[in-house]
């Protein structure tokens, strides 16, 4: 099970076939990507059936729409990842009340990181993301993941932490002028 | 640099789609560039090689089976060998052409059975009181648009279409729990022309029962995203026990064995 430098192209493959209606290719794809792209789903959204919606949605506009996918401009599963978080944040917008249960404390605020098996697992290109949110201002790389993880809102995400509007889109505008310059570096 | 972080910019506005912070008008406005222009495709592109690694971190969570169930049934797809989602195949429950075949035959399958486990009832071990349970859909005009079977022990539901109406184009059939006096619970997505199986939650399996209905709107193909029907009510039917069911293996097999689908019903478990 665990991904091997082949991965990648593999993923590249099963899309392909998919596009060409194999669907043993379609079938093989969800086999090794539903459970990412369901966890995903399912902690932006903290419900399983709508994350299960949210799967379906992706499969079947994949199936539909996989010629679409273009290997020049994004891996396969960074693809299946976007398409999987649009999905769930449109679902988020829909939703009447806009900010759940409560503030969170700030310094709680996705402090979370990786277990070292993750890490492990992890590619390049992770760790090299990792490296640069790691060098950012701690209130600035927090806000960036809260609202990676969350899918909030600026306005929700300054409501959660309780700091002004302007206080949150500043951070996060910096942070991602930061990171790319750090990446590109 | 300041300049930039205040007023934003457009490459800014590509990163802050691609992170998920705009509101929703913000998010449809940039969806809308991304698929009229390359240039913004391209720019919300690179933000996704950039900020979408660090999903990584995520830990993956296995869906229920159904929901490839559902993929496959509402794509129309039959292939030949499921993925590997964990669980093996159950034999005769998982066997999508024998409940075609039920629905066909239910009526008559279950006045046959009743009489049968009359004689096989003593013999059995003792089992849960309504170990299965089934509905007959019926839409408006008082045709069978569905029937569906409940296995309580499985928390598990196969919704066959009988002779559904057509919906209109862009609407798919949603089904609908509605305990008595309460409002309706999304079950989830079924299909007007092939089976669909259904994982239950136990929250669901223990509203099942007589005094509850079961409903199918016309909705988006994703279904309703409110979590209540948002389309009109297309079909109803009342849960009845159906003690005499299916399950009850050894006699299903001899009615089939009678019946013209005996061959089919052996090709699928064979």
């Amino acid at each position: 099970m665990n991904p091997t430098s082949d991965e990648p192209l593999e993923l590249v493959r099963l899309l392909a076939g998919t596009a060409a209606r194999d669907a043993n290719a379609f079938a093989e794809l969800y086999r090794r990507t539903s459970a990412r792209l369901f966890g995903i789903a399912l902690r932006m959204l903290s419900d399983r059936g709508e994350a299960e919606d949210v799967l379906q949605e992706v499969f079947t506009a994949v199936w539909r729409r996989a010629e679409v996918f273009d290997p020049a401009l994004a891996g396969a599963m960074t693809w299946l990842v976007a398409l999987t978080r649009n999905r769930a944040i449109d679902r988020l917008r829909q939703r009447r009340e806009s900010v759940p249960d409560g503030a969170l404390d700030l310094d709680r605020f996705a402090d979370e990181r990786p277990g070292p098996a993750a890490q492990a697992e992890a590619g390049l290109e992770y760790r090299r993301l990792q490296g640069c949110l790691d060098e950012l201002d701690p209130n600035h790389g927090r806000s960036v993941r809260e609202a990676f993880f969350s899918g909030a809102t600026y306005n929700e995400l300054a409501q959660r932490c309780r700091v002004p509007l302007g206080t949150m889109k500043s951070w996060i505008r910096r942070a991602l002028i930061q990171l790319r310059a750090c990446l590109e570096s | 640099m300041n300049a930039s972080v205040e007023e934003g910019g457009p490459e800014l506005r590509y990163a802050e789609y691609v992170l998920g912070v705009l509101d929703a008008d913000a998010r449809a406005d940039v969806a809308r560039e991304v698929a009229t222009s390359p240039t913004a495709a391209a720019a919300v592109a690179s933000w996704q090689r950039r900020l979408l690694p660090l999903a990584t971190e995520i830990e993956p969570q296995e869906p229920a089976p159904a929901v490839w169930e559902r993929i496959e049934s509402v794509l129309g797809l039959r292939v030949p060998q499921r993925p590997a989602t964990g669980e093996e195949r159950a034999g005769l429950w998982e066997s999508l052409r024998f409940w075609r075949w039920l629905s066909v035959a239910s009526a008559a399958l279950f006045v046959a059975a009743s009489l049968l486990l009359v004689l096989f009832v003593s013999r059995r071990p003792p089992t849960p009181a309504i170990p299965y349970m089934a509905s007959t859909i019926t839409e408006q005009a008082g045709r069978v648009g569905w029937t569906a079977t409940m296995d309580i022990a499985h928390a598990r539901i196969v919704v066959v279409p009988a002779a559904p109406e057509p919906l209109s184009a862009g609407r798919a059939p949603e089904l609908w729990l509605i305990p008595k006096g309460r409002k309706p619970i999304a079950v989830g997505m079924i299909s007007t022309a092939a089976p669909v199986a259904i994982q239950l939650t136990g929250a669901l399996v223990a509203q099942l029962g007589p005094t509850a209905v079961l409903a199918v709107s016309a909705e988006p193909p994703g279904g309703s995203a409110t979590g209540q029907p948002t389309g009109p009510v297309i079909a109803t039917g009342t849960i009845g026990a159906a003690a005499a069911a299916a399950a009850q293996t050894s006699a299903v097999t001899a009615l089939t064995l009678r019946g013209p689908a005996a061959r089919e019903l052996e090709f699928e478990r064979g």
